[in-house]
């Protein structure tokens, strides 16, 4: 079976169109809070709440997306137990032990996968609706294994416990049962994945200091491409919040959670001067984001 | 099909787009790939759908990808202009960000002309202007006229709008058999709206 597998030739029927993060980030809008009469609103804060205006449909976008983060971190998954041989972590090769826990990680996916799709099913959407960003891919995509331990499992499993923890609170405000029961199903699986990444990370690094910090390196590239212009982030103008309690669970250090809020504002801010600029650009007076 | 100078909010005079009873402002867009005549073909064909001879100025915000949409009128007469103002997600491709979508278009124009349309009625003049609305308020009105819009044919994913009215008035069977009553009603006031 072909092993090294790029993010163009993931397989996909019609119903799904592709994008990544610079076709996302040449969209120079901004979806700022809603301007409706402050007596109507909670719009001092951009979280992703069930009373705001926009958020059945907000909700359904995240579900999707989250849907397809699954599939890729499924093939992720899958690809590191297939693409390297078992070996003592050099050379290009990766602990027997590891490649059982990328097979159950993509077991774990599979199922993800499934309860994603009925759970999108459920809030009114359809498969391929909305479009998938392969940008979570790109991250399993490394030619070393300890990168896509970094990549996958500590920046974008990292993520999916600040999107899981989001929409868990949004179907418990909501009073949807299967949507807060689920995404807390499948918070449980990715803080364990995560700690699977930090562990092997050590373990396979533990006598190659350069090799760690290189993987470190990357995670905060990916950690801040995922914070996607500070759509996640402490700031009351992002609408995901970053998880501290189950990062610290999944075996993040406080001071390796302080970096990626720190990185996250930085996104935001990056974003904002962006679009700004790329409105004024366009001859269009957007008010202050 | 003429052009005249926009009332918009840009910061740049940007013509207005006009074709027969329908205007589009801006005229031109500059960060999303939309175009005044396809709006302005789709908004003729929802109005002709569900029976509205009145003059439709469209508003879209471009600035945000938002989706919100507010509609409103400015007397209950058949001359009377109806305006809907949309922020430029109501009107995309889901699938490829910043693109018109038709389908999207229509079901969007569709809701906010048949609440236009209720407006007009004795029954609905005590209902507060769209950007006061409740979430429920707003949830029920779309539920009922996304409801009518699958009567007249239009492809509507009845789930979606059953999932944003469980949102908003809980998730029981109480809720769904509400709306299931919204959801097949072409004739009903305000308050039925709220109690259907």
């Amino acid at each position: 079976m072909r092993q090294f597998f790029p993010v163009e030739d993931l397989a996909r029927d019609e119903r799904f169109v592709q994008t990544n993060m610079a076709e996302r980030l040449a969209d120079t809008r901004t979806a700022r809070p809603e301007r409706v009469p402050k007596s109507k609103s909670r719009a001092a804060s951009a979280k992703l709440t069930p009373d705001r205006r926009e958020a059945s449909d907000a909700a359904r976008g995240l579900m999707h997306g989250i849907m397809t983060g699954e599939i890729q971190a499924l093939e992720g998954a899958g690809r590191t137990a297939h693409d390297f041989a078992a070996g003592d972590g050099t050379n290009d090769t990766i602990p027997f032990e590891l490649k059982l826990d990328m097979a159950r990680q993509a077991w774990d996916e599979a199922r993800h996968v499934e309860i994603s799709a009925k759970l999108s099913d459920w809030m009114g959407t359809e498969l391929g609706e909305f479009a998938e960003n392969t940008v979570l891919f790109s991250a399993a995509c490394s030619d070393d294994p300890v990168l896509r331990l970094a990549g996958v499992n500590r920046a974008l499993e990292g993520l999916a416990i600040d999107v899981f923890t989001q929409m868990k609170e949004f179907g418990d405000l909501a009073g949807d049962p299967f949507l807060e029961f689920c995404e807390d199903w499948m918070l449980a699986d990715e803080v364990t994945h995560v700690k699977m990444g930090s562990d092997w990370l050590r373990k396979v690094t533990a006598n190659d200091p350069d090799r760690r910090a290189k993987a470190l390196e990357f995670q905060r590239v990916v950690d801040k491409l995922f914070s996607f212009g500070g759509l996640r982030g402490d700031s009351d103008e992002s609408p995901i919040a970053l998880a501290r309690r189950f990062r610290e669970l999944a075996g993040f250090s406080d001071d390796e959670v302080e970096v990626i809020s720190e990185m996250d504002r930085d996104a935001l801010e990056e974003r904002k001067a962006q679009v700004q600029l790329a409105q004024e650009a366009a001859g269009l007076q957007p008010e202050p984001v | 099909m003429s052009e005249a100078v926009s009332t918009s909010t840009e910061a740049s005079a940007v013509a207005d787009f006009e074709s027969g009873k329908v205007t589009v402002s801006p005229g031109d867009f500059r960060l999303v790939k939309f175009d005044g005549q396809q709006i302005c073909d789709v908004v003729a064909e929802m109005a002709e759908l569900v029976g509205i001879p009145n003059p439709i100025r469209i508003v879209v915000d471009e600035t945000t990808p938002l989706a919100r949409l507010l509609s409103e009128l400015d007397g209950t007469s058949s001359d009377a202009q109806i305006t809907i103002r949309a922020e430029s997600g109501a009107l995309e491709d889901t699938r490829r960000p910043t693109v018109f979508d038709h389908d999207r278009t229509a079901t969007s124009i569709g809701r906010m002309l048949l609440r236009a349309r209720d407006r007009m009625r004795p029954d609905f003049a005590d209902v507060e202007p769209d950007i006061e609305l409740s979430v429920e308020a707003l949830a029920a009105w779309d539920a009922y006229s996304a409801g009518r819009l699958a009567q007249l044919g239009r492809p509507i994913n009845q789930q979606r709008w059953l999932y944003n009215y469980r949102n908003r008035f809980g998730f029981s069977d109480d809720t769904d058999a509400a709306f299931e009553r919204l959801w097949v009603a072409d004739d009903i006031g305000w308050p039925d709206v709220m109690n259907p």
